[in-house]
């Protein structure tokens, strides 16, 4: 890009994505905890948001928060989470935590936390 | 020691009500964070289910979306969700729904009709969910059974007055979900 400009959500979402809307492969919600595996050999096919989210998810990282911290909306935030889970560079864990489906530890220690919060 | 090789784990509530019944106030009370603000594109078609890619379409819309989040540990987070208001973002609650812990529906007695489509979403979606009628006016004008049987809660669903600008009464609001979470059991579905 010729300029500093930043050239605008939308221009930024038609680049990072390449145009394309929909996630590959299995979906996640928007709380799915995702963690980078490894960085690239190359970086050739990965922009500099994938990188970013490489960086950010060496801690893992809620989807939402990475949203938030790339500044685009979340159904580019996925394309860009799975083409690097395509790639094997991230982990992408589907929460667990529907009712029902939690162990009674995880609550325990969810109740503790909010009453010492 | 199993303990040692804690889980990493994000908690999904929901946080439902009428427009301007306290939801971000609700939210921003417990946040760690101010609320961070997110956007869905969508396309003007609405639902958005498998159709042509979005930026293909004429034109596109975004929903905002709006979250707290409580970190109780590191890999253990609570994160809150604002559910839109309008009417016609609701099916943004599908998937803001699925995966959800359990709701807090926030009810205003000048106008408990507006608690109506909450309760009603999340009995049939089978979340479990807390009524906090909001006493920013004093709690002492409020009465629980009242507010139950306006909405025709069924008893195992717990009522509570909350001050949505107080940290301390939207943590209870929030460990009375956790309790009420934990009990819940999911209802047997013919799938």
């Amino acid at each position: 890009m010729g300029t500093d400009e930043d050239p605008g959500p939308l221009v930024r979402m038609y680049a990072v994505t390449g145009g394309r809307a929909r996630p590959i492969g299995e979906s996640f919600d928007v709380v799915a905890v995702v963690t980078t595996l490894g960085m690239p050999q190359v970086s050739v096919g990965l922009s500099p948001e994938h990188m970013t989210v490489l960086r950010l998810c060496a801690r893992p990282t809620t989807v939402a928060d990475i949203g938030v911290y790339l500044r685009l909306p979340l159904n580019i935030t996925r394309v860009l989470l799975s083409d690097l889970r395509r790639e094997g560079l991230v982990s992408i864990d589907r929460p667990a935590a529907s009712a029902g489906s939690m162990n009674e530890r995880i609550y325990q220690e969810v109740l503790n936390g909010l009453r010492t919060l | 020691m199993d303990y040692a090789r804690s889980e990493t784990l994000a908690i999904k509530i929901l946080v439902a009500g009428g427009f301007g019944v306290g939801k971000t106030t609700l939210v921003s009370s417990v946040s760690e964070i101010q609320p961070l603000h997110t956007e869905e594109l969508l396309s003007d078609r609405g639902t958005g289910v498998d159709d042509t890619s979005l930026v293909e379409g004429k034109a596109t819309t975004t929903v905002a979306l709006d979250f707290g989040r409580i970190t109780l540990r590191e890999g253990l987070w609570i994160y809150l969700f604002g559910t839109p208001g309008q009417d016609r973002f609701w099916f943004m609650w599908d998937e803001l729904s699925i995966g959800a812990l359990g709701a807090v529906v926030i009810a205003d007695t000048r106008r408990l009709g507006e608690a109506f489509p909450a309760v009603d979403y999340f009995e049939q979606r089978d979340i479990p969910f807390v009524v906090a009628v909001n006493c920013f006016d004093g709690a002492r004008r409020h009465n629980p059974a009242v507010v139950r049987k306006a909405l025709a809660l069924p008893p195992h669903v717990p009522v509570l007055l909350s001050d949505a600008r107080e940290r301390e009464s939207v943590k209870e609001v929030l460990v009375t979900l956790m309790q009420h979470a934990r009990t819940h059991v999911p209802a047997v579905t013919a799938s």
